[in-house]
């Protein structure tokens, strides 16, 4: 018997989490629940109308203050967390799901099918995302379904594209081989074999573009092309405190550092998945 | 055996992470004039770095201590400026992997011409005649031509012999050669073997030969020194050391390896692995791996002894080893 | 070794074609390719180990793929019990696949990193239904015994192997399906040698208890000789000669053959030669040379040699060579 198992080697079997891991989740976990429950964390209806407390800045009865509805804009940030934490999942968990099962196939079969996806990788980026996304939206018309019909229909070839790429890479490696070899199907070899060791830059991939979905979202809120007022909506807000920024800058500001921490959130909970699924060799 | 060494190596000593890894352990070995020293180890042994030691070319974590003493002078201690003398000049280095070593932007030309202004004082055109002088030493046929060729043009093999002639440059009196025909197959390494061979004879060369095929070191070298975990463990002539190894490593190692007449049986293997740097046994460091092992093994680490006259052995055990004969 | 045929390779070829441009693509050239089977042609007998040794780019491990279909040849065939395994399809493909296993070079990158050793070796007992579920952790255990590793091993991943250790492990898996046949592609060479010693050894000692009929691909002529029954010399794509081993080594047919073996360096001191083996280099296996692919290096070429390539003749029993000079290396004749 040849084999020890050493300190080293048991000390990098007991993983200790990544410190942007814990720090990102933390931050998304949070999110999470306001998401869910916004009105046991909100002190105030986000659509209650206060026409005695117009514009007023921070206090501490609204420590964000009030927008010019009197609206409380605390309230609303919270409440729009439900519906911007739905349009981060949404708007890319169908890319996600598809792009990585399209690109693993294509990685996997090379050839003509890598040949034609090259086609519609170079037609979807010859266009800025934002504008694409928005011309299909005013052809089926505002609203968050469209908007995640419409980031979807080009989203998936991005993810489809890191993964093609990776399976590419792990399919010349000889534990394909050997999978082949062993007379194992193409779908056991592309989804036990290939896919787990390719995945890893599409979730880190995955959860910046959750962060990025956000600001299309608010961007799409912004432009009216998303969620429509007077749904509590980061863009939404930033877009209806846009003619008050000179005189009441907290109704624009506050949402949008709702976003930079969210963002943030996302971001780091990349970074740390990336360290914790890097594969030992 | 009185000769004058032409390098002298005494209780040199590398440690990498702040001396928390020892890959060389108090290594002491001389070279003669004309002589091909072999350095031979499994990975991790520490050979390829007591190489780089002696040519301080180690990465920023890397300390070196003791003496490398080179024409009454000690390269450990010796300025940048006299350093860089005597790198490339009178001491050359190759290495395994010459498309790594050489610079594939720059025609062969421009690569060896560095190294004749570096180290000599020839004007333009006598550094393009020896250049071509060179080639032709080394065996690139159609000098003229292939000078002017960038390294990935070559083959591997052709490929070292362009290293060699850049090593070749300064007039060296001493080549330390880092595995330098692992990466060749074995017609073209027959090729270069003989090669330094032929220009050890004619410019009256040392080398430091390092390697872990003792096949290579029973065909080229002249004297053998052993590493295991950072240390020398065995010295000797390559004759003296193939015929009777007195080091237990030694012998496994001449085991392990596949000879004539005894096809289809069981080779004499060293169970285990060789020890990675932060897990070097306490005592002998290859005592878990020993069939020979006793107590003291694994109490104390064996001091280098002399047998004889150049012939020297770190093994408490050294007469059951030596008794038990040579696997070849 | 007198075994029945099990597997027979018949003039099989194997090119990579490279990429081209469009100008030369319109040109009408032929399209440039790497060749890197050219009629290759071996019979390998149950029960025995065959050597295939050569050096880089000679096409052995190509040759190696072949044999376990992972690559299909453009020319020729290879027929496993009078079936062309080209044909095979389906079911009978995989039961092939079950029979004829490999073993690969890497120990770093055969080995699915995100697997522990009990997937790894679960999952081929598995989708071969080598065994009913319950009987599966039973056999994993046995299956690391067989290889000597501890049984603790199969909750651990790869990385936490060393390189000796991974090739138990891909050997292991090879055998969880009990192959008749295993196609050893550079076992050891990625090893240190104190390591390949123990690795040989295994492989010894399982083919004698586990009646393997074993394929050692390898570029060290002295591991091929240890191992092997018989040996076959391979040369860009070729085989130049195929032999029992004791004859081949001891009086060579081929001058490539004499060359190697004299490349080669021996353990003992007192054997050494000045003399340079083989002079010039490999020919780029893109241009093949006309006539005897071995000429443009060969010390004994003449016209011939130039014009026309050679065919493996016999030479003495079982003992083939494809030399026009059919008296090359015969003992009597020897200098």
């Amino acid at each position: 018997m040849t084999d020890v198992t050493t300190p080293m080697m048991a000390a990098r079997r007991r993983r200790v989490l990544p410190r942007p891991l814990i720090f990102g989740a933390t931050i998304l976990l949070a999110s999470a629940v306001v998401a869910v429950f916004p009105a046991q964390v909100a002190p105030y209806d986000p659509n209650a109308f206060d026409y005695g407390a117009l514009l007023q800045a921070p206090t501490s009865a609204h420590p964000m203050g009030t927008d010019n509805f009197g609206r409380d804009v605390l309230s609303r940030v919270l409440h729009a967390y439900t519906i911007d934490m739905q349009i981060a999942f949404f708007a890319t968990v169908f890319p996600f799901l598809f792009g990585t099962v399209v690109g693993a196939l294509v990685g996997y079969a090379g050839g003509w099918a890598e040949v034609i996806f090259g086609r519609i990788v170079d037609a979807v980026i010859t266009f800025p995302f934002l504008v694409l996304v928005i011309a299909i939206v005013s052809v089926l018309g505002p609203g968050l379904v469209n908007m995640y019909i419409a980031v979807g229909v080009v989203g998936w070839v991005f993810y489809a594209r890191i993964i093609a790429a990776e399976v590419r890479v792990q399919k010349r490696l000889d534990y394909a081989d050997a999978g082949r070899a062993m007379g194992y199907t193409h779908a056991r070899i592309i989804f036990v074999h290939l896919l787990p060791n390719a995945i890893t830059p599409a979730i880190v991939y995955w959860m910046t573009d959750m962060a990025l979905a956000i600001l299309l979202g608010s961007s799409l809120g912004y432009l009216g092309l998303g969620a429509q007022p007077p749904a509590a909506e980061w863009g939404v807000q930033i877009a209806d405190g846009k003619n008050f920024m000179a005189t009441a800058w907290w109704i624009s500001v506050f949402p949008g550092l709702a976003i930079v921490l969210t963002g943030l959130g996302f971001s780091l909970t990349g970074d740390g998945l990336a360290e914790l699924l890097r594969t030992k060799r | 055996m009185t000769q004058a060494p032409a390098l002298e190596v005494r209780n040199l000593t590398t440690t990498f992470a702040g001396g928390r890894l020892t890959a060389v352990n108090d290594v002491s070995f001389t070279v003669l004039p004309g002589e091909v020293l072999g350095l031979v180890g499994e990975s991790g042994s520490g050979k390829s770095v007591t190489l780089r030691s002696i040519m301080r070319l180690l990465p920023a974590s890397g300390a070196v201590s003791g003496h490398v003493r080179w024409q009454g002078r000690d390269i450990l201690t010796m300025s940048d400026a006299d350093l860089r003398g005597v790198r490339g000049g009178q001491i050359s280095m190759i290495f395994q992997e010459p498309m790594t070593a050489l610079n594939p932007v720059l025609p062969v030309f421009t690569q060896i011409e560095e190294n004749l202004k570096a180290h000599t004082d020839l004007d333009r055109a006598a550094r393009a005649a020896r250049a071509r002088d060179l080639m032709d030493l080394v065996g690139i046929p159609d000098a003229a031509r292939r000078l002017k060729e960038y390294p990935h043009q070559f083959s591997g093999g052709m490929r070292q012999r362009v290293m060699i002639a850049i090593a070749l440059a300064g007039n060296p009196t001493l080549l330390l050669a880092d595995e330098p025909t692992t990466a060749l197959d074995v017609t073209i390494q027959d090729q270069i073997l003989k090669l330094i061979l032929d220009l050890r004879d004619e410019l009256s060369m040392s080398v430091v030969l390092v390697t872990h095929d003792l096949g290579v070191v029973a065909a080229t070298c002249d004297r053998i020194a052993v590493m295991y975990a950072g240390r020398i463990v065995e010295t000797g002539t390559v004759r003296d050391v193939f015929a009777q190894p007195a080091h237990a490593y030694t012998r496994g190692l001449l085991g392990s390896v596949p000879h004539a007449g005894t096809e289809r049986s069981m080779l004499l293997s060293i169970e285990g692995t060789p020890p990675p740097l932060d897990r070097i046994p306490a005592g002998c460091a290859f005592n878990p791996r020993c069939d020979f092992a006793t107590g003291p093994c694994r109490a104390r680490v064996p001091v280098l002894e002399d047998l004889a006259p150049g012939r020297s052995v770190a093994c408490f055990n050294r007469t059951a080893v030596t008794a038990a004969g040579s696997p070849v | 070794m007198t075994g029945e045929v099990l597997i027979t390779a018949e003039n099989v070829g194997k090119r990579f074609p490279l990429r081209q441009g469009v100008l030369h693509r319109l040109s009408g050239q032929p399209a440039p390719a790497v060749h890197a089977l050219n009629g290759v042609s071996l019979e390998i007998r149950r029960g025995e180990t065959l050597g295939i040794v050569g050096e880089s780019g000679c096409g052995k491990s190509t040759l190696a793929r072949c044999l376990v279909r992972l690559h299909d040849c453009d020319a020729g065939r290879i027929v496993f019990e009078g079936q062309d395994i080209a044909l095979l399809q389906g079911k009978v493909r995989r039961a092939f696949n079950r029979r004829v296993q490999m073993i690969f070079q890497d120990p770093y990158s055969s080995l699915n990193p995100r697997m522990k050793v009990r997937g790894i070796l679960g999952e081929a007992l598995g989708v071969h239904k080598m065994r009913p579920a319950a009987g599966i952790p039973g056999r994993i255990e046995e299956l690391l015994a067989l290889v000597r590793l501890n049984p603790d091993a199969a909750d651990r991943y790869p990385h936490e192997f060393s390189g000796g250790q991974r090739q138990r492990i891909g050997i292991a898996r090879a055998l969880a399906v009990e192959p008749e046949v295993l196609v050893a592609d550079e076992l050891v060479s990625a090893l240190d040698v104190s390591v390949q010693a123990q690795v040989v050894n295994l492989l010894l000692d399982l083919q004698e208890r586990l009646h393997l009929t074993v394929v050692f691909v390898a570029h060290d002529l002295r591991l091929v000789r240890h191992i092997s029954h018989r040996v076959a010399v391979m040369y860009l794509g070729k085989v130049v000669e195929i032999g029992p081993t004791e004859a081949l080594f001891s009086a060579p047919r081929h001058p490539y053959t004499r060359a190697l073996l004299d490349a080669a360096p021996e353990l003992d001191p007192a054997r050494r030669s000045r003399k340079v083996a083989a002079r010039g280099e490999l020919p780029s296996p893109i241009n093949l040379p006309q006539g005897c692919l071995f000429h443009t290096r060969c010390p004994h070429a003449f016209d011939r040699c130039r014009t026309e390539r050679p065919e493996l003749s016999p030479r003495g029993t079982g003992h083939l060579a494809a030399c026009h000079l059919a008296d090359f290396g015969k003992p009597e004749t020897r200098t």
